[in-house]
């Protein structure tokens, strides 16, 4: 199995190796918005809630620096979500009828799509780097991972059920809502809304806000969890969905 | 005229129908501008200060409708140039010709963007009600067409839809980061990376309750119909 998975994979990079223009984009993209999101913002002081009840004083610039990096990765892991589980799906269901099986098929795709957004998503931190200093660089980094992945499950479930175009609306609506709007320290009394938990990005942009502005040693647990329930969860739904999916009908 | 007319119009009713296959599509088109309008309104005056920007109030939210139906319009154009393209070729030779396939193909993309359009402006009514209902109708849609003939060029370009999409998102983002209102001052690089600015200016205007001077609009106009134009030549 692992064989035919590292098969599919190798198949399916050269297909992305092809594409360059999309490596550019996935290294441009981050360094653009988030150096010049940084850049352009004022160095107001800004008090921001911290899970558990505490606040942090800080500035708008620095609150910035620490959400547009999730935003980034939100954006670029959810639409390569939706585009490559959506081109896959009539390559992948040849695989499957000449002998793959389907979660292997979905397992060498999902392996793509962590691979390109790994990509965003080390540009991404680099960037930050430049301008932010977390108090805690490996937690800052967890959360927005899981930012990333949580996005790209929902790029790629969303591309499966409502095509293309219906996918990269709701997409980058649900990300600049969620992330940029709602969970945004900047806004509002520098927490978010009791609403918000239902959101996927609640627990990980807490997590990456703790991270950025707390100067305890770990990351909240609770949070923490939740950022890891939404990742693996909605990796697992994708691996699920995907694969039954892809099943000849005459084995449904 | 009427003779070449009516196969054009039949064409672009088709395209339209087309485009809405999926009723998923003409519920986000119509559901995402009252949605980002309603939640972004109480949010876009402080971002813009933390810019450095002067945009405030009721002029902060009409851009965010402006934004809405921008983006939707962006993507809108993307997507029909990128899926249509061999079609249209199809239909180009099977008798149509070149230029009535284009300008039925931009015709059903303008509908969209028409709808997209009202759709931001009527939410944007409902929340904070308007002072020059037919000034900012003018400026949304101003703002629609620019990023249709956007999304249209950058189709005409790029075949591969993540990258287009990518290169529209891009193009929006740097438009948003550097427009009038978000930033402190327009020079150079903003006004470079601003294509939407003057139908921005307008909508600011439009959104504060004040006029717009007559070099406003006629600046949006020219920038609205060098879109329209590019748009129709890359078809």
């Amino acid at each position: 199995m692992v064989g035919r998975i590292w098969l599919a994979t190798r198949m399916d990079m050269h297909d992305l190796r092809r594409r360059p223009l999309l490596l550019v984009l996935l290294i441009v993209t981050p360094v653009v918005f988030i150096s010049r999101a940084i850049a352009l913002t004022q160095r107001i002081p800004r008090v921001i809630g911290l899970p558990g009840g505490g606040t942090a004083l800080t500035t708008m610039r620095d609150v910035h620096g620490a959400v547009m990096a999730a935003i980034t990765v939100a954006f670029l892991g959810g639409l390569i979500g939706v585009f490559t589980m959506q081109a896959a799906k009539q390559a992948d269901r040849r695989l499957v009828l000449a002998g793959f099986r389907g979660i292997e098929a979905v397992v060498a795709r999902l392996i793509i799509l962590f691979a390109a957004t790994s990509v965003a998503l080390v540009i991404a931190l680099l960037v930050t780097a430049k301008d932010f200093a977390p108090q805690s660089w490996l937690w800052f980094a967890v959360g927005t991972a899981a930012i990333a992945i949580t996005y790209a499950g929902i790029g790629a479930l969303a591309g499966t059920l409502l095509g293309r175009v219906g996918a990269t609306y709701l997409l980058l609506f649900l990300a600049m809502l969620d992330l940029g709007v709602v969970q945004n320290p900047m806004f509002g009394n520098g927490n978010p809304p009791g609403w918000a938990v239902i959101l996927p990005g609640y627990p990980a942009i807490r997590v990456v806000i703790a991270a950025g502005f707390s100067h305890a040693s770990r990351a909240p647990s609770p949070e923490l969890l939740g950022a890891a329930v939404w990742a693996v969860g909605l990796t697992a739904i994708v691996i699920w969905f995907l694969s039954n999916a892809m099943r000849p009908a005459h084995a449904t | 005229m009427h003779l070449e007319l009516k196969p054009t119009g039949q064409a672009a009713r088709l395209f339209v129908r087309e485009q809405l296959r999926s009723p998923t599509t003409l519920v986000l088109l119509l559901v995402l501008p009252v949605v980002f309008v309603t939640a972004a309104a109480a949010v876009l005056g402080p971002f813009a200060t933390a810019l450095g920007g002067s945009a405030s109030g009721h002029a902060a939210t009409a851009l965010g409708a402006g934004w809405a139906a921008a983006f939707l319009a962006g993507a809108l154009g993307f997507f029909q140039t990128v899926s249509s393209r061999e079609a249209d070729q199809r239909l180009a030779l099977a008798g149509l010709g070149a230029g009535h396939t284009a300008v039925a193909r931009l015709a059903s993309a303008f509908t969209l963007a028409l709808a997209v359009s009202a759709t931001a402006f009527l939410a944007l009514w409902a929340h904070q009600g308007m002072i020059h209902p037919a000034h900012i109708a003018l400026a949304i849609l101003a703002f629609a067409s620019i990023y249709l003939a956007i999304g249209i060029a950058v189709g005409a370009v790029v075949r591969d839809p993540l990258a287009g999409s990518l290169a529209v998102v891009f193009i929006f983002i740097l438009d948003v980061f550097s427009g009038p209102g978000m930033t402190k001052s327009a020079h150079g690089l903003s006004m470079l990376l601003s294509p939407s600015r003057k139908a921005a200016e307008l909508l600011l205007s439009a959104g504060a309750g004040q006029h717009s001077s007559t070099n406003n609009w006629i600046a949006a106009a020219i920038s609205t119909t060098v879109a329209i134009t590019v748009a129709l030549s890359v078809f």
